[in-house]
């Protein structure tokens, strides 16, 4: 399928891959990601990414048409569909009020229950793994470190961080608590994402808490902000940030239906 | 709010009691009923309660517990932790058919008893027995609600970190619809005095509740009634103290030392105490009015003959507290606000009739009601924090 594509250009470089977006005659658009095979550790993580996106099939993810690895290269390459729309992080003053981000926030736990639902945590939750399809869907992007739960666990248990996009990590990811990663982890993300539409700040910005901490280390003391300067808090959002950036995964929803439930009484 | 009868000992009188309509169901108990005797009781006694499958010590055969076909010594003789790696799936498979075969309300993941907790003890138990359990139950399209079995040790409830690990871990399963929560209860007193751990408790299950969780707590006595304001779906009433209180000797194969025999007790849902029958005979003697104090029930007029000989093994005290408690409990209101002012003004009611009665008899501190000024703080306490 590779040798049909044109490519058109480069796009910006994900994580350690090159992305190139091409065409092809059958498929259309489509978006080559090649990147270097570091450990057999990262093979695997790219193996199961892909497995799982060719099961998929959902306008939630993005299509996975090839996977080709280069033993002696030590190299790989991926064809998948390219997506047409705008990452979240370019669109966020879209969504500012409460209805609308909890809008926004029932389709994407849509999208995160098909792999909830599977056992699978995305555990990469950002503005910038979400894009914002032309009808207003988003699709869910980047599962290079999703936690496969039933399937052994890729990272070292010596490791003192998990795999994660530290300012959007829940703790449990912070202290590589690997016991306790499961859905309720992808529930902290979407609670710093939600907050962060709201306020238009990091939630755990020192700047917006008032304190000289890094954000990490607010998200650490559990010290964030449902208010700023120029936003007024908002019961809902102040209930949803109090389910979902808990400390202990005990005190946020328990599962994708409780979350779903609550969002369901705001839209 | 529900009441089982937690079977044990003379599991008869439960039985007896509950055709009565005394009770809502019963919890069976492994070691003291031959398994093919429960499978052939009659359904009316088995579809609204549910079987403790009882491996709380893996290869310990007390009582019948070896004719449970689940009973991991009849996999193979001298079964031990390591065996569970290749047959945690027959063992869950065996104890989920013999579950279903008695067509139980429930279905209950078992869990294992260790006196320290191992670090490695919830992966193992999720990997042994949650996991196989509820793959089992889906692979074999049973729509049946599943509980796991939980013991709380005391130091679960007062240190943070292994609080947090055992709800953690609890919380962490998506396939169970509640709870079999067994609080080990390691306290010298009948009645539990501790206020912080009593108020621990119920901060235990409001999280529990809080996840949506059905709470059916087992092994409890009268302290059933403070915990009944976390608004759990169900609590026991067992005959004697080993099945109103948990502890692991009942299922070990040697007890130590010889067991002494208690003293024959009344329950008494006014004063909110098992009375020894001593002091009610020196009520009788002291106090013309002494009766007010206890019950109505079929059972008490043959207790209150003077002539009655008041043993720990007759059957009256105890079908004449299952009558009594069940009533107490159904006589909650339903809404929690309500429940906690009722429960506080009986228990201010229990405290101010003790103080007539001390006028005349002196108690001892398993009769009288010192555990009732904790009880009220720890009530109060809670709500405080309801309300907060």
């Amino acid at each position: 399928m590779i040798g049909a594509c044109k490519v058109i250009k480069d796009l910006p470089k994900g994580g350690q891959k090159t992305v190139q977006l091409a065409e092809h005659p059958e498929v259309g658009s489509v978006v080559i990601k090649r990147g270097e095979i570091r450990s057999f550790t990262s093979l695997e993580r790219i193996k199961r990414e892909v497995e799982l996106l060719s099961e998929l099939k959902s306008e939630y993810y993005p299509q996975q048409y090839q996977f080709n690895i280069e033993v002696k290269k030590k190299e790989f390459e991926i064809v998948e569909d390219y997506i047409e729309g705008k990452v979240l992080r370019e669109v966020m003053g879209d969504y500012r009020s409460s209805k609308e981000i909890f809008k926004l926030l029932s389709s994407i736990t849509k999208g995160l229950s098909i792999i909830w639902n599977r056992n699978i945590v995305h555990r990469d939750l950002k503005p910038e793994n979400i894009i914002i399809r032309p009808n207003g869907v988003p699709c869910i992007i980047d599962l290079g470190i999703a936690r496969f739960i039933d399937l052994e666990s890729l990272t070292k248990t010596i490791s003192p961080m998990g795999p994660c996009t530290p300012i959007y990590a829940a703790p449990e990811q912070l202290t590589n608590s690997k016991a306790l990663i499961d859905p309720r982890t992808d529930f902290f993300g979407l609670g710093i994402i939600a907050l962060e539409l709201f306020l238009g700040v990091h939630p755990f910005d020192p700047a917006v808490v008032g304190n000289h901490f890094s954000i990490v280390e607010n998200i650490f003391q559990n010290k964030y902000a449902v208010e700023s300067i120029s936003v007024t808090k908002d019961s809902a959002m102040v209930d949803f940030a109090s389910k979902t950036l808990q400390t202990q995964p005990y005190n946020r929803f328990r599962n994708g239906t409780m979350l779903n439930d609550f969002i369901a009484k705001y839209i | 709010m529900r009441v089982y009868h937690q079977t044990g000992f003379r599991d008869k009188w439960n039985i007896e009691s509950f055709q009565k309509g005394i009770g809502d169901g019963i919890i069976f108990s492994p070691i003291n009923i031959d398994a093919d005797k429960l499978l052939a009781l009659e359904p009316k006694l088995k579809q609204t309660g549910f079987l403790d499958p009882q491996l709380y010590l893996l290869n310990e055969a007390k009582g019948t517990l070896d004719t449970y076909p689940y009973f991991p010594g009849n996999i193979k003789p001298d079964f031990s932790t390591p065996d569970l790696d290749y047959s945690h799936i027959q063992l869950a498979e065996l104890c989920v058919d013999y579950q279903v075969k008695n067509d139980f309300q429930y279905l209950l993941i078992p869990t294992r008893y260790y006196a320290d907790n191992p670090s490695s003890f919830f992966i193992q138990s999720t990997d042994y027995f949650v996991t196989p359990f509820c793959d089992t139950v889906k692979e074999k399209g049973i729509d049946k609600s599943i509980l796991l079995s939980v013991i709380v040790k005391e130091i679960m409830l007062s240190d943070e970190e292994k609080r947090n690990e055992v709800l953690n871990w609890i919380t962490g399963h998506q396939d169970i619809n509640g709870v079999y929560l067994i609080f080990e209860n390691n306290f010298s007193t009948k009645q539990v005095k501790d206020f912080e751990y009593l108020l621990n408790v119920l901060r235990f299950i409001k999280v529990l509740k809080d996840n949506q969780l059905e709470i059916h707590i087992g092994y409890t006595n009268t302290e059933a009634l403070i915990f009944s304001i976390t608004m759990p779906a169900s609590v026991t009433m067992g005959s004697y103290e080993n099945l109103r209180s948990f502890g692991i000797k009942r299922f070990q194969e040697l007890e130590n030392g010889r067991m002494r025999a208690p003293r024959a007790r009344l329950y008494s849902s006014k004063l909110l105490q098992w009375v020894d029958y001593q002091y009610i005979e020196a009520m009788r003697e002291l106090m013309p009015s002494y009766e007010e104090y206890f019950d109505d029930s079929e059972y008490r007029p043959l207790m209150f003959e003077p002539e009655y000989n008041w043993h720990f093994q007759k059957p009256e005290p105890y079908k004449h507290y299952f009558h009594v408690f069940n009533n107490q409990i159904k006589s909650l209101p339903r809404r929690q606000s309500e429940r906690i002012d009722f429960i506080k003004t009986t228990i201010l009611n229990a405290i101010e009739l003790y103080r007539n009665i001390e006028k005349n008899v002196l108690l001892d501190d398993d009769s009288n009601g010192s555990h009732l000024p904790t009880w009220f703080n720890v009530i109060n306490a809670f709500q405080k924090e309801l309300n907060g």
